[in-house]
């Protein structure tokens, strides 16, 4: 990484406060992050607050052309922001650079004008309820974004942020937003591309990164917030929820799983190659740091190819894949955790229980076939447990004691089933069921953790007549 | 033959008689670490064709470096026995959130041997002015936790050392201040020098529970504490100066007279700050008896790291003579000459990602329930 990144990206005319940066090592890159205190927070919200009428005014149409472009600036070879992005990226995330570069594209595809109108179209009918009162035959409605959205994101998967951060703008909602380590790069960059494209949409944004755990100065973010948006773990999407202003909407992302389901229709001969590298490629996206990321692939028994060969078959799919798009590098505690899974497998597999541990040394890859259903995958790197069962439709009583952090299912070769499986995984919690080839990016109408992304952020009004 | 555990057990319980002031140099403890390991891989299936995959035989080992480790985790998941059943005891590990709430099991098959490593390397870490001396535990005694490794031990130098022990840790209610109270009273009219003993939460416990009633005492002169364990998983956790304030404050007892403990149920030795040997300038540093032999690994490689690095621990203890001797961890420490710094956990030991393990979610699930 070269140089320091500052980051922040502020309305224009402030600037952060002086003295006390502090820059943090981020695996070889440096992050300068300044010395925010309460007051100096408090201040930037109420600025960022005071911005929503004029922000209200735009018309809908106008602020999705802007921040199309901004997106579009993202996919673009020739622009400095997306070489910026792609040099940046790999040090602040631990991604390597082609997944990185992956990861870019299949986020900044859903930034495009195209793709956000699709959006508004899907959560609103109509986008311009946004705009103005829109009849609806028995009276009309309108929909108002709230004048200050403060988002809490974790740093885990690059793209997050600044995807938040394009959600909230869509609804002309001003938006303080607050990274997490390891995704501050891509919003700080767009709202700088913003201030490019539209200086006055820029002035709405505050992206201002700090590290973790500061509860006054998040405190102070949450003051005057009308809506509040937290991305993490269960205990921080917790704490803020408990600190939340009571009249403030609250949308929390909080810890989720996804699986993977392959039935025997996929387990033939022919298709089993592209079935594994499906399976591997869904997985080792994100290097498994998604809430999107399959943990754990429940293999039907009872085809022509067995789970167990099914699992060297998916072991050979993510040597070919390290290949294509290397896994990242590991923190040390990350590291630590994969010689006990790996090794707890291999003393598994030498006790007779019929477990299996394919691995790829060096790189994270492991894949462990499990019908003991006993082992601990963590999330480091990309681990795979395969689990045989004897029907997918045994699946999600399986998953019900996980069912309220239930996210994705991946699903392969259950083609005459899938609605009696999707029915099944949809009572026990699953948000989401698609193809191997769809889990890293779900499309832009998708019920995020099981609703409408705009829809829990805008508040209605109905005029009946 | 090397699978007589019995007749091996004598030859260790010998040598570690001897004392952690007897040298053992790297020559005898090679050739006592590969008699082990010859041992469990004669009687552990499990553990020789999990060495055999990794193409080591005793046959192929130079040292006891080139032994494969287990991981700690393997206890949750495989029975780790090398030697005959019955077995003397099996303590069981605390079953953390991280591995589903499944708790480890150690299989000791010769008690004798945990005792024979236990007891001289406690005497010379907190008894170094000698014994019997009245003990005061915050510790379970092992009636009530018969699965604790830390009761087992608190248990046997109550035994072996002591004239009178209060055990004060009820495991319901945990340690109230009168209870404590009494028992110091008593202490102090006996007025020789006490043995403290207990887990870092319970001292902090008891601490927040004396300063609530506005009590304190003073321990007669001489008193040492031993701590041991950190808070993981716990709601509170206080600094290791905040906590040694407290007990000089509330207890009487002054900084050096106390001696922080590193051990886990997956070894049957332990590891202590020799502050009442060498002085509280040893603060911060851990030594192993002379038969547990450790190493700092780079986490990525495995490859050891040079003397004074930070690096994954791992651990060849022959006290675990009936189980398996070589110990990977997941705590992160430095090695040197003179002994062990602990980092404690892998930094950043938090999952990275909004994903979390399943079986995580599903341990939380259980205890919802």
């Amino acid at each position: 990484m070269n140089g320091v990144f500052d980051a922040w990206a502020l309305p224009a005319g402030i600037d952060p406060p002086r003295g006390g940066d502090v820059a943090l090592p981020a695996g070889g890159a440096r992050l300068r992050v300044a010395a925010f205190d309460a007051a100096w927070v408090r201040w930037l919200a109420r600025t960022l607050r005071a911005a929503s009428a004029e922000l209200r005014s735009l018309p809908v149409g106008a602020v999705a052309a802007s921040l199309g472009r901004v997106g579009a600036r993202f996919l673009d070879e020739e622009d400095p922001i997306r070489t910026r992005a792609l040099e940046l990226m790999p040090a602040e995330s631990g991604l390597s650079p082609a997944m990185a570069s992956a990861v870019l594209d299949g986020m900044a595809a859903d930034w495009t004008e195209e793709r956000l109108v699709e959006l508004l179209r899907t959560d609103l009918g109509d986008p311009t309820v946004l705009d103005r009162f829109v009849d609806i035959g028995r009276g009309s409605v309108r929909a108002l974004g709230p004048e200050l959205c403060v988002q809490v994101v974790s740093g885990s998967v690059p793209g997050v942020g600044a995807t938040a951060l394009v959600r909230s703008l869509l609804v002309k909602a001003p938006t303080l937003l607050k990274p997490g380590r390891g995704d501050v790069v891509l919003p700080v960059l767009m709202a700088r591309a913003l201030r490019e494209e539209d200086p006055f949409l820029a002035n709405a944004v505050g992206v201002v990164y700090w590290r973790g755990g500061q509860a006054e100065l998040e405190d102070a973010a949450l003051e005057r917030a009308d809506a509040v948006i937290a991305y993490g773990g269960d205990e921080v999407v917790r704490g803020l929820r408990e600190r939340a202003p009571v009249t403030a909407r609250f949308v929390g992302y909080h810890h989720r799983v996804s699986v993977g389901v392959v039935g025997r229709e996929a387990l033939t001969p022919d298709t089993l190659h592209r079935t594994a590298s499906e399976v591997a490629g869904a997985a080792a996206f994100f290097d498994q740091r998604g809430c999107v990321s399959p943990q754990v692939v429940y293999t039907e028994e009872g085809g022509a190819v067995a789970p167990s060969v099914f699992a060297r078959e998916l072991a050979v799919a993510f040597g070919a894949l390290e290949k294509l798009l290397p896994g990242g590098r590991l923190q040390s505690a990350e590291a630590a955790t994969l010689h006990q899974v790996r090794g707890s497998a291999e003393l598994l597999a030498a006790s007779g229980s019929g477990v299996e541990v394919h691995h790829g040394g060096a790189a994270s890859w492991t894949v462990v076939f499990d019908p003991t259903r006993t082992l601990t995958a963590g999330c480091v790197g990309r681990v795979v447990r395969v689990v045989p069962v004897a029907d997918v439709l045994g699946v999600a009583g399986l998953l019900a004691p996980v069912g309220t952090h239930l996210q994705t299912a991946g699903v392969a070769g259950c083609a005459g089933r899938l609605e009696a499986l999707a029915e099944s995984l949809a009572s026990v919690g699953v948000c989401r069921v698609t193809p191997f080839g769809g889990v890293p990016f779900p499309p832009p109408w998708w019920h995020h953790d099981g609703q409408g992304p705009l829809r829990a952020l805008v508040r209605w009004t109905d005029v009946e007549g | 033959m090397s699978s007589d555990l019995a007749a091996l057990a004598v030859v260790l319980e010998t040598a570690f008689a001897r004392g952690v002031d007897a040298p053992l140099p790297d020559a005898a403890f090679d050739e006592l670490a590969l008699r082990v390991f010859a041992h469990q891989f004669d009687t552990c299936a499990t553990y020789r064709r999990f060495c055999e995959g990794r193409n080591v035989r005793p046959e192929t080992v130079g040292g006891w470096e080139d032994v494969p480790a287990v991981p700690a985790r393997a206890f949750r998941h495989v029975e780790l026995l090398s030697g005959p059943g019955p077995v003397d005891a099996t303590f069981l590990t605390s079953g953390t959130t991280a591995g589903g709430g499944v708790r480890g099991r150690h299989a000791v098959p010769r008690i004798s041997l945990y005792r024979a490593s236990l007891r001289p390397n406690f005497r010379a870490h907190l008894l170094p002015e000698g014994e019997p001396l009245p003990l005061v535990s915050f510790v379970p005694c092992p009636e009530v936790a018969p699965e604790s490794s830390l009761s087992a031990m608190v248990g046997d130098v109550s035994a072996a050392f002591c004239d009178r022990t209060w055990w004060l840790a009820d495991p319901r209610s945990g340690t109230d201040a009168n209870s404590f109270l009494e028992a110091a009273h008593k202490v102090a009219e006996d007025g020789r020098a006490a043995l403290v003993v207990g887990t870092a939460f319970a001292f902090v416990h008891l601490l927040d529970a004396l300063a609530r009633a506005g009590r304190r005492t003073r321990l007669p002169e001489g008193t040492r504490v031993m701590e041991t364990g950190g808070f993981k998983g716990r709601s509170r956790s206080v600094s290791r100066e905040d906590l040694y304030a407290g007990i000089r404050e509330r207890l009487g007892v002054p900084t050096e007279r106390v001696v922080n403990e590193y051990g886990m149920t997956e070894l049957l030795s332990q590891l202590y700050e020799p502050v009442l040997r060498e002085g509280p300038g040893s603060r911060g540093r851990h030594v192993p008896p002379p038969w547990l032999h450790v190493r700092a690994l780079d986490p990525a490689t495995l490859e050891p790291v040079p003397e004074g690095r930070p690096g994954l621990l791992a651990f060849f203890d022959l006290a675990n003579a009936g189980s398996v001797a070589h110990v990977l961890t997941e705590d992160i420490g430095s090695v040197a000459h003179d002994g062990v710094r602990l980092q404690g956990r892998a930094p950043g030991a938090e999952p990275r990602g909004c994903s979390m393990a399943m079986e995580e979610l599903m341990s939380v699930a259980d205890g919802e329930a």
